[in-house]
């Protein structure tokens, strides 16, 4: 019996987590997530072969996320995560343990912006904190990069 | 590091949502942007994290079937390369060969995906020196992408440039075969015959051969008396390269030639002579001499080291000698015994009176008495002189001068017939000097 491959396991978990998530929340517009799992599903089976597999998947399944968010941000935060799962997965990149491990470990990071979400009023102050850490990380590991570069091309 | 098509879609998609987030003022819209932006970030520091992992492990180990090589000719280069990390991340490394070389056959790029455990791959093929001396490997250009990103890095450590390639250069010049007064051609071949004619005679000492034994002189005294022969001697030619100046334009292709040229009357003088000495000087400006070297790998060694545009401490700027000022202080006054107008006469009067005042305070330069100096040591009775000709050439005067005046025959090499050479100064420095081109 041949295995079901990750990706597919995420949408099963996906699609689970959305129409209970859906009944749990008795949102007046739950039929609108259930119809987005469409797109998902469809891309996921159509685009096996295509190189950029990642990003079709991505803007299928953001509109669910951003329903599922409308709805709940956990609700949310759970579609984001197990797409993020599909999508790394579809790559090639979910597949021994250490990966699971890593994959949790983005999923807390998600947790803490779902959070800063949820307890923020406005979109402006967690979108400035957000894209300051995101940008002082890509600074701290931009002069990590020039070190290393440096130190492999003998300089 | 380069985001992939992939990625740059997401980046997009992600500033579109974030953008729809601050203007609709829409929390669930900030979440999936907010998504985005941590999947790029995760991926961008997982594929860093496995990039690093790759090029820590990369080893190069290169193997050249010959160094050292002559110019020109083609060598087989095998290199091992051993890497390990993701199998996720596809690499594909190029061996750079060095700069002044030329890839003649085989490829030098290779793909692979890494693995868990050290792997080597391989890669041969020949390349063409093109230029002598010694030179490194460029490195190893290492290049890996996953599906959302994609870095190229050049490693040029110490250890990734390794081996050195030894490049000679080759020889394309023979010298013509010198000619003795009396028509006949000098004998140049090592002989075992001591000699011509008898120099003097010595009475027998332990060890004397015996058949240098003169017998009807020893028969005449009652003691064994040895002759002692003499014979015409042939020195090797003096090589004179004059090196181009490393500030001033010169074309590759010519200096090449003339290297060539020096290279190849080296190698004729050590085989037919076995010894040469060669005066390297750029511009008024000694560098070096070799004085008569006997081994020819020592002495191709010397010469990849200095056949190379050298800096001048000493400029001439065109500057004639006191001869030439005589001359020239000559010319005004047979000038002047011919003239009538008195506008001519005045002219070639002040002429002559500036050159008999520069002539009053000009004095021989340093380099002249440097070069009869080094002339000194060196025996010889022929002389080669090799430049390109470029910019001033005044100081050649001041070589083939003393050359001359110790009845040295003086060959002039210039090897530049582009525009960017004196020609009219080098015909004028022929005819004045009488060297034959």
């Amino acid at each position: 019996m041949t295995s079901l491959a990750p990706e597919y396991r995420f949408f099963i978990a996906l699609a689970a987590g959305t129409v209970l998530a859906t009944a749990f929340l008795a949102s007046p517009v739950w039929y609108l997530t259930i119809v987005l799992l469409v797109p998902v599903l469809a891309v996921l089976a159509l685009a096996r072969t295509r190189p950029d597999r990642g990003f079709y998947l991505m803007c299928s399944g953001m509109p669910l996320v951003i329903a599922s968010a409308g709805m709940n941000i956990w609700a949310g935060l759970f579609g984001a995560c197990i797409l993020a799962g599909m999508v790394v997965s579809a790559a090639g990149f979910i597949e021994s343990g250490e990966d699971m491990v890593i994959f949790a470990l983005f999923c807390s990071g998600l947790f803490l912006v779902a959070l800063l979400i949820e307890l923020s009023n406005h979109v402006l102050s967690p979108l400035i904190i957000i894209l300051g850490i995101t940008g002082l990380v890509l600074a701290i590991h931009s002069v990590h990069n020039y070190q290393f570069r440096k130190h492999y091309s003998g300089g | 590091m380069l985001p992939r098509r992939c990625t740059q879609g997401l980046c997009i998609l992600g500033i579109l949502l974030l953008a729809w987030a601050v203007i609709l003022d829409d929390m669930a819209v900030l979440f999936a942007g907010s998504t985005l932006v941590a999947v790029i970030v995760w991926q961008y520091l997982l594929f860093d994290h496995q990039l690093r992992e790759i090029v820590a492990s990369i080893e190069v180990r290169r193997t050249l079937s010959r160094n050292p090589v002559r110019k020109g000719t083609s060598l087989q280069v095998s290199s091992g390369i051993t890497f390990r990390g993701s199998p996720r991340m596809q690499v594909e490394m190029a061996d750079l060969i060095p700069a002044t070389t030329t890839l003649d056959d085989g490829t030098t790029t290779i793909a692979a995906r890494p693995g868990p455990k050290p792997r080597t791959i391989e890669c041969t093929y020949r390349i063409i020196p093109l230029i002598h001396g010694t030179h490194n490997f460029s490195g190893i250009s290492i290049n890996v992408r996953n599906h959302f990103f994609e870095e190229t890095i050049l490693m040029t450590r110490p250890m990734d440039c390794e081996p050195t390639l030894t490049v000679l250069p080759t020889g394309l010049f023979a010298a013509p075969v010198s000619e003795l007064a009396d028509g006949t051609r000098d004998n140049r071949k090592a002989s075992i015959w001591s000699g011509l004619d008898i120099h003097s005679l010595r009475e027998f000492q332990s060890g004397d051969d015996l058949r240098h034994a003169d017998w009807k002189i020893s028969a005449k005294y009652d003691k064994i008396f040895i002759r002692k022969y003499t014979a015409p001697m042939s020195y090797p030619p003096l090589v004179i390269v004059d090196l181009p100046f490393v500030g001033a334009p010169f074309r590759e292709k010519e200096f090449g030639r003339m290297i060539s040229e020096v290279t190849g009357l080296i190698q004729q003088n050590i085989q037919t002579f076995q010894y040469v000495s060669v005066l390297i000087i750029s511009g008024p400006n000694i560098l070096h001499l070799i004085r008569e070297e006997r081994n020819g790998a020592r002495c191709m060694a010397e010469i990849r080291e200095w056949m190379h545009p050298a800096e001048r401490t000493v400029h001439f700027y065109h500057m004639p000698d006191r001869s030439d000022i005589r001359s020239y202080t000559r010319n005004c006054e047979s000038a002047l015994e011919q003239a009538t107008d008195p506008g001519v006469l005045a002219f070639y009067e002040s002429l002559r009176n500036r050159y008999l005042a520069v002539l009053q305070y000009q004095r021989n330069p340093a380099f002249s008495g440097q070069v009869a100096r080094t002339l000194s040591q060196i025996l010889t009775t022929e002389a080669y002189f090799f430049s390109l000709g470029y910019g001033d050439i005044s100081h050649i005067r001041h070589v083939i001068r003393p050359l001359k005046a110790q009845k040295i025959k003086v060959h002039l090499r210039i090897i530049s017939t582009a525009p960017m050479a004196d020609i009219d100064l080098l015909e004028n420095l022929k005819k004045t000097v009488g060297v034959r081109p």
